[in-house]
């Protein structure tokens, strides 16, 4: 298996496990006062990533403005979500409307950063969007 | 003449799609010149300002007698715990070769596994369409990773 590959499993594996211990976890307080704990817990993370790992501080202006970022808009995005659900959307139309976000990260990456995908792989990143849709309908209409 | 408004929840819903649609972006850009660990470290500073916003939320609401508070807590901290350490695993996926095109829609596949978990520990029945995302979710990561 590629190393790419592999870590991308483990990313999912953790995530897919996060959906249910944040069921868990908004079933018995809010989901802002789930959301700060969520974020408590990054920041104790980065406290022992800073212990533990040696980090290399050196970097460049636009590196450290995308990783930044990165974190920023992905807080935002999880904040932008249940505002949707909070406006009046359904769970099963918002949840699964959100489950494009790939597709957006696919046509600026080839944009953007010129990545080129095969037919095969073209055709596996739209059958995982809706693999994604599907898996959500379901889900969020059970919740 | 009659204007037809966009309801709110569906500016929220595109704008979420802007919003993690581009943190796949950012982040391939970033694991150009940063480890998956040091690209944690700086996603969370990313994250402080709303983690103010939302914690002067939460204090308003300070008085209320929450029942299971404790334990929501904890699974909220164990649920970032997990975010955290996958996002890491995410950041190195990138760092390691991964495309953004092909690292995003493999990860964002994580809700096969919170229905097998349900499946398998909550007891929940699977529909139809849940059978048939989590057969199309195992074609994807095939296709996806010929």
């Amino acid at each position: 298996m590629q190393l790419w590959l592999m870590f991308s499993v483990v990313a999912l594996v953790l995530w897919g496990i996060s959906g249910i211990t944040q069921k868990l976890a908004t079933n018995r307080i809010t989901s802002e006062r789930s959301f700060l704990w969520f974020c408590w817990a990054m920041v104790a993370l980065s406290a022992v990533v800073m212990l533990v790992v040696h980090l290399n501080w050196g970097l460049g202006k636009m590196v450290l403005i995308s990783a930044i970022a990165g974190g920023a808009l992905n807080g935002l995005g999880a904040w932008t979500s249940f505002r949707a659900l909070e406006s009046g959307g359904k769970a099963s139309i918002v949840i699964s409307l959100v489950s494009l976000y790939p597709l957006l990260t696919v046509l600026l990456a080839v944009l953007i950063l010129g990545e080129r995908l095969t037919g095969l792989q073209t055709m596996g990143a739209f059958t995982a969007i809706g693999a994604a849709i599907l898996l959500s309908v379901e889900t969020s209409a059970q919740a | 003449m009659h204007r037809r408004r966009i309801p709110k929840w569906l500016l929220w819903s595109l704008l979420t799609i802007a919003l993690w649609g581009t943190w796949g972006l950012v982040s391939k850009i970033a694991s150009t010149g940063v480890d998956a660990y040091m690209n944690q470290l700086l996603y969370t500073a990313g994250l402080a300002p709303l983690m103010v916003f939302v914690a002067i939320t939460v204090h308003r609401e300070q008085g209320k007698v929450i029942a299971n508070r404790n334990s929501g807590i904890f699974w909220a901290f164990f649920t970032g715990i997990l975010g955290g350490v996958g996002n890491i695993a995410f950041f190195q996926a990138l760092v390691k070769g991964g495309k953004a095109s092909v690292v995003a829609p493999v990860t964002a596949l994580f809700p096969m596994v919170t229905v097998l978990l349900a499946l398998m520990f909550l007891k929940e029945k699977l529909g139809r369409t849940q059978w048939l995302g989590l057969a199309l979710a195992f074609a994807a990561i095939y296709m996806l990773s010929a």
